[in-house]
């Protein structure tokens, strides 16, 4: 009756989305009232609690023994260009955005980013960060060649 | 706000069905359906064994009492420093019976303990009070919120039935794992909500304590104060207890109550279907007594005190301060709903499932269909998912009544199973006689202290000069008491003839398996005696001191030395040794330490062995096969001989 450990990928992904879900949706909750109120410092507290859905990710990496997946950092690569996307769409086309909420979106925006990059050159070294980008390294895999010429494929 | 409300659902809808469906598809064996494979990961026993600990006294009930009683209502929140407790003192022991015997459910563990199909009905009962009434009254509080808090776009009949199918598409694909992730999600999400909008409303609003008359408060109610150690009232719908219902032995007795949200089935289930050995303490300690009592009792005040200074009470209260923070911003009035509405979703979701894997365990593969296994056993479960959600949906929309009159004896019969319990997890020499002999004793007094006896007994026959319960005493501490009396004769007097090798084995078998360290006789009598002063004086008579402690000798009630009331204070440092106490038996003594997994054992096994006999009545047997008569599916290309 006892399953060996062969459910611990899904524990560690639904304690992932667990953690996502939470602060995710209270970042909205934030970002919404900083938009509908002026108040720019929903807009840190919603900066905050990115960054501590961010810090429960890598605790769960460090408990469960995993790094980040390629999925993971796709779709936070895709999130935050989103953001910033809009960020600078609203900057050119709100009248009163930039005014209002340009610095601290701004300063959010760059110190989520700044603490993503902080973590990742800390723990896996300059090199191996854009490494991780490269994900489509994989996507042409084929056997190697015996041609002279052909020698860089040597690894796979 | 509707709009944004809906939207919100929606993208919690999704979010548990895609949880679900993963968690689904990586299942190994059908049968981990019922209860994850035993596999359940810590964090899902952390979050979720909260959440529905939580369940005991809703954020949705706290609110209301709170913004009608003030701090004196307050005082609950410590209770659930009493369930942790209860919960560090039996869950580590069934966790390691189950394991030992193969055993999948407490219904099953105490009914083969005991040998008695009597406790078997008792428990099926019981676990109809926690699947149907109470899970129906929570739904039904769901619709309520939703239609007023909705102003009546989202009528309440609409938001119960959606709300149930949404519950149950998640139940129904993920099983009991995907249930205890999607409620240990929504867990983290409510507390974090909870957090910030306390805070938020804190900050926002005029005040964060229920102190001055602003607050709209039942008249002659004491606000800030406890109204006395015991009032001397015929009970509740006889006469109004003055000063208001919390007295210092009402506390004591509903946290009592409480504590049997640790002996429900679903909290039961979750703790035995826990794979891992870090959970049960973690739960127990920082969890339940730390975080589950201290956002009730320092962050509850600042939402109920907004709540009752509307110029309405109860559920209309709830939605007057919606309607004041979605003028703010529509996303803080979804959110509020969002929370409330978390904790009763949380509630059903796992009364149900519980329930419908309860059911199948004990009744249909005992009773109805012997042997049932495998995919068979997930299809049967899956059915009684279906029919559970239907009684719970119908119960919630057009017999609302009539649930909130069952409900609640859930709890308080829950509480009635300590002695069986103690019997199980702790002293070999309570027998069956004394358990079955209490829990009749005080089954009887649980039900006509309770408003289901006493309104069915005054519409049949006569009125009682007593309501419910009365002297201000809940009506789990009145069955409890004379349920250990009678228990403790009766086991006495039959211990001798009773006692079987299997019970001892299993009793020599927590020696070595689930081993705690409660030190020399000294320090027992230490530890026990140390709980039970923190019981008087957090709990029970002794709080009344925190009424007047800490103000100036000689002065005016109500001038105070520091800026909040001295009852608060006294409230938070109970809570903060609470936590200690439950620190110290949940972890020094390791009451809920798990140091290694017990295999099966296979001298145990007559404890175990009755489950897979046939021992279904003939009758059963025989109705079910005129009905679902049918020849078993030939594998393809196999040829009649």
């Amino acid at each position: 009756m006892e399953p060996s450990s062969g459910h611990r990928a899904t524990d560690r992904h639904a304690l992932v989305m667990a953690i996502w879900l939470t602060g995710g949706f209270l970042a909205v909750v934030l970002v919404h009232l900083a938009l509908s109120t002026g108040q720019s410092v929903a807009l840190y507290a919603a900066g905050g609690t990115v960054l501590a859905a961010f810090v429960g990710h890598i605790v769960t990496n460090a408990v469960y023994r995993t790094a980040f997946t390629r999925r993971e950092l796709t779709l936070a690569l895709v999130l935050y260009a989103m953001a910033l996307v809009a960020f600078a769409l609203a900057t050119l086309l709100e009248p009163g955005f930039k005014e209002a909420y340009f610095l601290p979106l701004g300063l959010v925006l760059v110190g989520v980013g700044a603490a993503v990059l902080f973590y990742m050159i800390t723990h896996y070294g300059m090199r191996d960060v854009f490494e991780s980008f490269n994900v489509v390294r994989d996507a042409n895999v084929r056997e190697r060649s015996d041609l002279v010429q052909k020698r860089w494929r040597s690894r796979q | 706000m509707t709009t944004l409300l809906i939207a919100s659902f929606g993208v919690l809808v999704a979010y548990a069905i895609y949880i679900a469906t993963m968690s689904a598809r990586r299942t190994e064996r059908p049968e981990y359906f019922l209860d994850g494979g035993r596999g359940i990961p810590a964090w899902g026993q952390i979050f979720a064994g909260t959440g529905i600990a939580l369940a005991a006294l809703t954020l949705h009930d706290h609110l209301l009492l709170v913004s009608a009683y003030g701090l004196q209502a307050n005082h609950l929140a410590i209770g659930f420093v009493a369930v942790a407790i209860i919960a560090a003192l039996f869950q580590k022991r069934l966790w390691g019976a189950a394991r030992l015997t193969g055993l999948r459910t407490m219904g099953e563990l105490i009914g083969s303990y005991y040998g008695s199909v009597s406790l078997r009905i008792f428990l099926l009962f019981l676990l109809f009070l926690f699947t149907v009434p109470v899970a129906a009254v929570c739904l039904s509080q769901l619709g309520v919120v939703i239609n007023m808090t909705t102003k009546g776009e989202v009528p309440a009949g609409m938001a119960i039935w959606g709300v149930a199918f949404f519950l149950f598409l998640f139940s129904v694909i993920g099983g009991w794992r995907g249930v205890v992730y999607v409620i240990a999600a929504r867990f983290l999400l409510a507390l974090a909500l909870l957090v910030f909008l306390s805070l938020y409303t804190g900050l926002t609003f005029d005040q964060p304590v229920p102190t001055a008359g602003e607050v709209r408060a039942i008249s002659g109610v004491l606000l800030d104060r406890l109204p006395g150690v015991i009032t001397f009232s015929a009970g509740f719908g006889k006469d109004t207890p003055v000063g208001g219902p919390w007295t210092t032995v009402a506390i004591l007795s509903f946290a009592l109550a409480m504590s049997g949200i640790a002996l429900s089935p679903a909290f039961s289930l979750l703790g035995i279907s826990t794979a891992g050995r870090r959970g049960l303490a973690f739960t127990h300690v920082w969890m339940i007594a730390g975080i589950g009592a201290g956002s009730l009792l320092l962050l509850g005040p600042m939402l109920a005190v907004e709540i009752g200074t509307g110029s309405t009470g109860g559920v209309a209260g709830l939605a007057a301060f919606g309607d004041r923070l979605a003028s703010i911003d529509l996303m803080l009035g979804a959110a509020f709903v969002l929370l409330l509405s978390t904790g009763l979703e949380i509630a059903v979701a796992a009364f149900a499932m519980s329930g419908a894997s309860a059911m199948t365990s004990e009744l249909i593969g005992r009773y109805i269909l012997p042997g049932l296994t495998g995919t068979r056993e997930r299809t049967a479960t899956r059915i009684a998912l279906a029919f559970i959600y239907v009684a719970i949906a119908m119960a919630a929309g057009f017999a609302p009544l009539a649930s909130a009159i069952l409900a609640p004896l859930a709890l308080s019969l829950a509480v009635q199973l300590i002695p069986a319990l103690l019997g199980l997890c702790w002293l070999p020499w309570i027998t069956r006689g004394g358990v079955i002999s209490g829990l009749i004793i005080s089954g009887i007094i649980v039900i006509f202290t309770e408003p289901a006896g006493i309104i069915a007994f005054e519409r049949l026959f006569l009125d009682l000069p007593w309501g419910r319960w009365p002297l201000t005493v809940h009506s789990a501490a009145w069955g409890l008491f004379f349920n250990l009396i009678v228990m403790a004769i009766v086991s006495v007097a039959t211990r001798k003839r009773e006692i079987s090798d299997e019970r001892r084995r299993l009793h020599e078998a927590y020696l070595d398996s689930v081993p705690v360290r409660l030190g020399s006789p000294v320090h027992r009598t230490a530890k026990w005696s140390l709980t039970l002063v923190w019981l008087f004086f957090a709990l029970g008579p002794g709080a009344i001191l925190g009424n007047s402690v800490l103000i100036w000798p000689g002065e005016e009630t109500g001038t105070l030395v520091q800026p909040v009331p001295s009852l608060l204070v006294w409230q938070v440092a109970s809570w903060l040794t609470g936590i200690f106490l439950v620190w110290w038996l949940a972890y020094r003594s390791e009451l809920s330490v798990i140091a290694v997994t017990p295999g099966l054992l296979a001298s145990l096994a007559p404890l175990a062995g009755d489950r897979p006999q046939r021992i279904a009545p003939r009758w059963i047997g025989q109705g079910l096969g005129r009905l679902a008569r049918r020849s078993d599916p030939e594998p393809r290309g196999s040829a009649r001989r």
